[in-house]
This record gives structure tokens, C-alpha cells and sequence, in this order.
């Protein structure tokens, strides 16, 4: 595209002036060089590598194993109010995902372009527990911030202009438009409680309505999105190596959370839920609240460089 | 000379720059609408001023309404459900959508809606343009993509014309259905029933059970349908039988809050004989099912609509008043409106 456009103005140029030097075509031809390269957004920092983010759904420090109503090998947990539990779907979105440099300097990663920087992880498909952040510069990273869910001004899907990911949330395996409200599901899970595996169905979106990204303007609804901070062990220095970090989702949390300990029952272990005040309380116990709690479930167990 | 050349050679490469060349739009004489607005309506929804009706965005849209390649195996339209001999509602209880799927509520008539403040039962959207990707993702509904219809749009080849004529290009997009269908939305005024022209002097007058209607009316059903719109655009829990599926917790699916479980938009009555049934997921098979509900009686909640409560969870009817309030609300059906 660009290429062609150079060509057009160099001949459009040899036809207004036919005259015209060689020099001043080199010349030409430098600045076509220098502005191809300010066209590009990375040349600041020519050396970069990968970051794998690799998450590790636990309950407590046991890696989940699905499974259906009756399964023997799904992992059982147990909540704070004594409720015995398990998962046979677990899914959930991360975006907006910042990494933060030893001096406090912030690298956001594709943050306005879910295509490029929001997945779903899907505890039922291996390579989705890992993420693979690209081309990030070298440096020394001490903090690591993302989104659980979509913020409220890209929730919207929007089809047009992010394809892939509405593709990747929408598939019939994946289910995460919540069609009603026009955004994403941001937590889906499907599971079993009760000696007598009564269902448990748990998804979290927003609703909010107003302008995106303007909040004065929400006049209703629940904002469900919630920012996560979380310190690394050890700084990943991303040089020659490209560090792998791993991120524990303790969804014993779910239950038993930080802000909120919930016993489930009728009016809040299926959709219903999806009315009311109820979810904002498992939103709160899986992605903090926002301000005394800014990690949720999450934490991360190892940084490997 | 060969200054200026180089300095425009670097604006122009700079220019390119850009992903996109601007490109002036055509003129096409495509002259604004007027809304006739009718006497005592409330204020347009805010967002009309954003997108005023145009005389080939109306066009548009009404064709895109009726277009049933908008749906997945194009089998439904707009129209399918908002039918205009309906006073764009239908007489199904509850919505039938793509291979005869029944959705969660009863079909809302899209009538006057460029005078509301919120849509749907729950008021989830609160303008019109952020609407129609409802329907078109839904499955139960028409259980397609915006980038499926998209496609299907361009293959036809006389839409471009269409877009061309409404917005300036042929580039069909998302925003441009989405804003062609509200336009079109915006000139369903209806005001022309009996009761519009009793009240504009213009000859007619209330029978004398319609007359009577209009009194109970005023004392017993006002203070939620009220306005020129029979509504106050409020939501409230009524004590109706409610929907049992999981999927429904009324207006609080939208805001969270408890208070507003089971609360639904109160809805206009314009138009009403046209709409059976009646209730959120069509509870009620006639307007005399509904009035004998509220007059023996409704489920009582702690939510329980605060007017309702202090009349012992009833609107206490004899049968004469329910007569004359039926004559009444069918003084505001517009004939002309619904095309027949």
C-alpha cells in the first residue's frame, strides 16, 4: 500500500517536472525511506522477546480436573460453608494486559485491540492455558496488571472490528457472548454442588449503558470488569530468554472468597443469578473489588527467565 | 521549485500514512425528515438528535426491517415478530424466533419509540441504535453475526445503491444498519386513534361507556400508564405470575438490584387491542384477563409495586368498569397506523 503510494508521487512528480535531478530523486527516495520507518511503531527498541503468561486454575494448590455430574476423578473442593463442590466447564477472559518495568514504567500490550490482546481461557483446552505475549522489549519486569473480563468500552461485540476474538468467544464450545446485553461473557462456569450434584451454573458480564469508556455517562447496570495487579516473585528479565509466568486462579475463591463467603442454593447457583446483587459477589471474590482486594483469585507461583 | 516539490512529496508521504484515503462524500440530495412530534408527547430520546431520519436512511431501513436475509438460514425478519397489523407486535405469547425457537418475552409493539427513554421489558438499551444487534445475535432469535449479514448485504448488489443513497458511499457497516433501522424506528408515530382525535377537537366523541372508561381509567390506572404515551416509563413489579425461566429476573438482570427483581417497563396501552396477549411472556389472553387479575388480586413480593400495596395487592373492578375501561383503551387504537 505504501510502496505504491511512493511510486505514484515519484511518477507524478516526473511528470510535472521531467527535468528533474537525480539527486533530488535520491533525495525523494531518502525521505520515502525515513517515512516507512516512522510508519512502523517498534524501532525504538530493536531487541524484544516473548512473555508466555501460563495459567494454572487451582483449587487451592490442585490443578482442576473437569468433570460431569458423577465423575470419580473431577476434583472435589470443599467451600468455607462446608459445601462440596466441582467444575465440567471453566472459563473465563483476560485483556488489557499491562507489564510493568522495574522502574515503574508501563508496557500495555495490544490493550485496545482484542484481536491482538484479549483470549479466552478455557480450563478444557490445553493450549489455551498459555498466552503468548510477542515482541515485548527487553527489560526487567517487577509487576504484571490485566483485566478479568473486557472494559466496559471495548465490550461491545463488535464483530467489525475484532473478528478473531468475537470468533474465539463465540464458538458453540465456547459461549462467551451474552447476547442480551451485547458483551462478552467475562466467566462461564458450569459445574455440580451438593451431595447430590445440584447444578451450578455461574456467569459473569456486564450491562453497564451509557458512552463506552466514559463512566460519568453509565446511567444503569453492573460493571463486572475487574483490573488485576499482581507482584512478581522475582522480576522477568525478557532478553535472550523469554521468561514464562505462571498464574494460579484459585477458584476455591469462588466460594470462599477474600470479600465474600457465599453458601449456594436456589436463588443464586444457576442463572438467576445473573439479576442480581449475587453476582457481583462472586465478580468481587474472583477479581477483587476493585480497592482494598486488587487480586482476586489470582496470584503468580513462578516467574522462569 | 524543486523545494516545493520535495516538501510536497513528504506531505504526501506522510498522507499515506493514513490507512485510508479520504474520500469527499458525493453530494446526493438526501433531505432530513421531520418528525411530526404530537401534542403533549415527552421529548424525543437524545439520541434522535444524533441521527435524524433521513428521506433515504428511513428507506433503508425499512427494507433492511423486512429483510429476512438478516437472520441465519434467512427464514426471519424484523417484521417477522413486529408485524405492523399487530401495531408491530405479534399475537404469539412469547417471541418465535430462527427454526421456531420460543424466546424468553412476549414481542413489544415498536410503536412511538423515538419518545422513549428506555427499550425492551427490562430497559436494558437506552437508545435505539445499540438494539438491533440484540435480535441478530440472539439464537433464539435470528442467530446470525453483524459480519454474516454483512456479507449476505453486499452480495446483492442493489444494496449498495441504497447505502450509497442514505450515507454518501456503498460501504455497508455495522453502524449503518444499525442507524438506518432507527431511523426508520423514529417515524413509527402512532396518534391518530379516537381518543387523539376526541382530544384534538376534530369531531369525535367517547361513547358513553368509553366516557365512563376514561373516568375508572383516570382513577385506577393512571398512575403508571400515564402521559400521552400511557405510560410513565417506570419499572415495576406488578405481582403478575412470573416467568419461571432462569434466564428472567426482570429489570434486575440489568442493574443488579434486588428491588427490581421481576420489575418490568410499564407498557404503553396505545395500540393495546392489537397485542394480545398481554404480561412480559404473554400471561394473559385478553385485556379481561388481565383486568380480573388485578382485580382479584396479585402475587404479593417485597417488591410489590408500593400503589398496589396500599390497595390490599388489588385494583378492586366491578364488571361495568371493566367493560367501559376495555371500550376506552380501544379508543386508542390507530387504524391507520397498523394498515388497516
Amino acid at each position: 500500500m505504501i510502496k505504491i503510494i511512493i511510486k505514484g508521487s515519484i511518477l507524478h512528480q516526473k511528470t510535472k517536472n521531467s527535468k528533474m535531478k537525480t539527486s533530488t530523486k535520491y533525495s525523494i527516495l531518502f525521505v520515502a525511506i525515513s517515512a516507512l520507518i516512522s510508519c512502523s511503531k517498534d524501532n525504538d527498541n530493536p531487541v524484544a522477546n516473548n512473555i508466555t503468561l501460563h495459567f494454572n486454575n487451582t483449587f487451592k494448590n490442585t490443578t482442576i480436573v473437569l468433570g460431569d455430574a458423577a465423575s470419580s476423578t473431577a476434583t472435589a473442593n470443599t467451600s468455607a460453608e462446608g459445601q462440596i463442590h466441582h467444575f465440567s466447564e471453566l472459563k473465563y477472559v483476560v485483556s488489557n494486559i499491562r507489564l510493568v518495568k522495574a522502574d515503574g514504567s508501563e508496557i500495555p500490550y495490544n490493550i485496545s485491540d482484542l484481536d491482538k490482546g484479549a483470549t479466552v481461557v478455557d480450563h478444557s483446552k490445553a493450549q489455551t492455558l498459555d498466552y503468548v505475549l510477542t515482541n515485548i522489549p527487553v527489560g526487567e519486569y517487577r509487576q504484571f496488571k490485566f483485566g478479568l473480563g473486557v472494559k466496559p468500552e471495548l465490550n461491545t461485540l463488535d464483530e467489525a472490528r475484532f473478528p478473531n476474538f468475537y470468533a474465539q468467544a463465540g464458538a458453540n464450545d465456547t459461549e462467551m457472548h451474552w447476547e442480551w446485553g451485547t458483551g462478552y461473557r467475562f466467566t462461564k462456569i458450569e459445574g455440580f454442588y451438593d451431595s447430590d450434584h445440584k447444578e451450578l451454573s455461574i456467569h459473569t458480564g456486564s450491562t453497564v449503558e451509557g458512552t463506552n469508556g466514559e463512566p460519568d455517562t453509565y446511567t444503569q447496570g453492573v460493571d463486572a470488569y475487574r483490573d488485576i495487579t499482581l507482584t512478581l516473585p522475582n522480576n522477568a528479565v525478557v532478553g535472550r530468554n523469554a521468561p514464562r509466568i505462571t498464574i494460579n486462579a484459585d477458584f476455591d475463591k469462588l466460594l470462599s472468597g477474600k470479600t465474600n463467603t457465599i453458601t449456594l442454593g436456589a436463588g443464586n447457583a444457576t442463572p438467576s443469578i445473573h439479576t442480581a446483587a449475587n453476582m457481583v459477589l462472586f465478580v468481587d471474590n474472583l477479581g477483587g473489588n476493585g480497592s482494598s482486594d486488587i487480586s482476586g483469585m489470582f496470584s503468580v507461583s513462578s516467574v522462569e527467565n | 521549485m524543486k523545494k516545493v516539490l520535495l516538501i510536497l512529496s513528504i506531505f504526501l508521504l506522510l498522507l499515506s500514512c493514513n490507512r485510508e484515503d479520504i474520500i469527499e462524500p458525493m453530494p446526493y440530495d438526501n433531505p432530513e425528515i421531520p418528525l411530526n412530534i404530537p401534542h403533549g408527547f415527552p421529548p424525543l430520546n437524545p439520541s434522535v438528535d444524533g441521527n435524524r431520519p433521513t428521506k433515504y436512511g428511513v428507506e433503508l431501513g425499512a427494507k433492511l426491517f423486512n429483510e429476512k436475509k438478516i437472520s441465519g438460514n434467512n427464514t426471519i425478519s424484523c417484521s417477522s415478530c413486529h408485524n405492523q397489523s399487530s401495531a408491530f407486535a405479534d399475537n404469539n405469547v412469547q417471541a418465535i424466533g430462527i427454526h421456531g425457537r420460543v424466546g424468553l418475552r412476549n414481542t413489544p409493539p415498536i410503536q412511538n419509540l423515538a419518545f422513549m427513554k428506555f427499550y425492551n421489558w427490562d430497559g436494558n438499551k437506552l437508545t435505539l441504535e445499540s438494539q438491533p444487534l440484540v435480535p441478530i445475535i440472539t439464537q433464539e432469535e435470528m442467530n446470525s453475526s453483524i459480519m454474516e449479514v454483512i456479507g449476505k448485504l453486499r452480495n446483492g448488489g442493489e444494496y449498495r445503491e441504497l447505502f450509497r443513497k442514505a450515507f454518501g458511499d456503498e460501504n455497508i457497516t455495522p453502524d449503518r444498519i444499525y442507524r438506518s433501522i432507527a431511523q426508520y424506528e423514529y417515524t413509527l408515530i402512532s396518534a391518530n386513534s379516537k381518543y387523539d382525535k376526541v382530544k384534538r377537537n376534530e369531531g369525535e366523541a367517547f361513547t358513553e361507556s368509553e366516557a365512563r372508561g376514561y373516568q375508572v381509567f383516570q382513577q385506577k390506572c393512571e398512575s403508571c400508564h400515564s402521559t400521552e404515551l400511557f405510560t410513565d416509563q417506570s419499572f415495576r413489579n406488578v405481582g403478575f405470575p412470573p416467568n419461571t425461566s432462569t434466564e428472567e429476573a426482570g429489570r434486575a438482570r440489568v442493574t443488579g438490584i434486588p428491588a427490581d427483581y421481576m420489575s418490568f417497563r410499564v407498557p404503553s396501552l396505545r395500540n393495546a387491542e392489537y397485542t394480545a396477549p398481554y404480561g412480559s411472556f404473554g400471561q394473559f389472553p385478553t385485556l379481561k384477563a388481565v383486568l380480573d387479575y388485578f382485580d382479584n388480586g396479585v402475587l404479593d413480593a417485597d417488591n410489590l409495586d408500593p400503589i398496589l400495596k396500599e390497595n390490599g395487592n388489588r385494583i378492586l373492578l366491578i364488571e361495568q368498569e371493566k367493560e367501559d375501561i376495555i371500550s376506552f383503551i380501544k379508543t386508542l387504537s390507530d387504524s391507520t397506523f397498523v394498515g388497516k
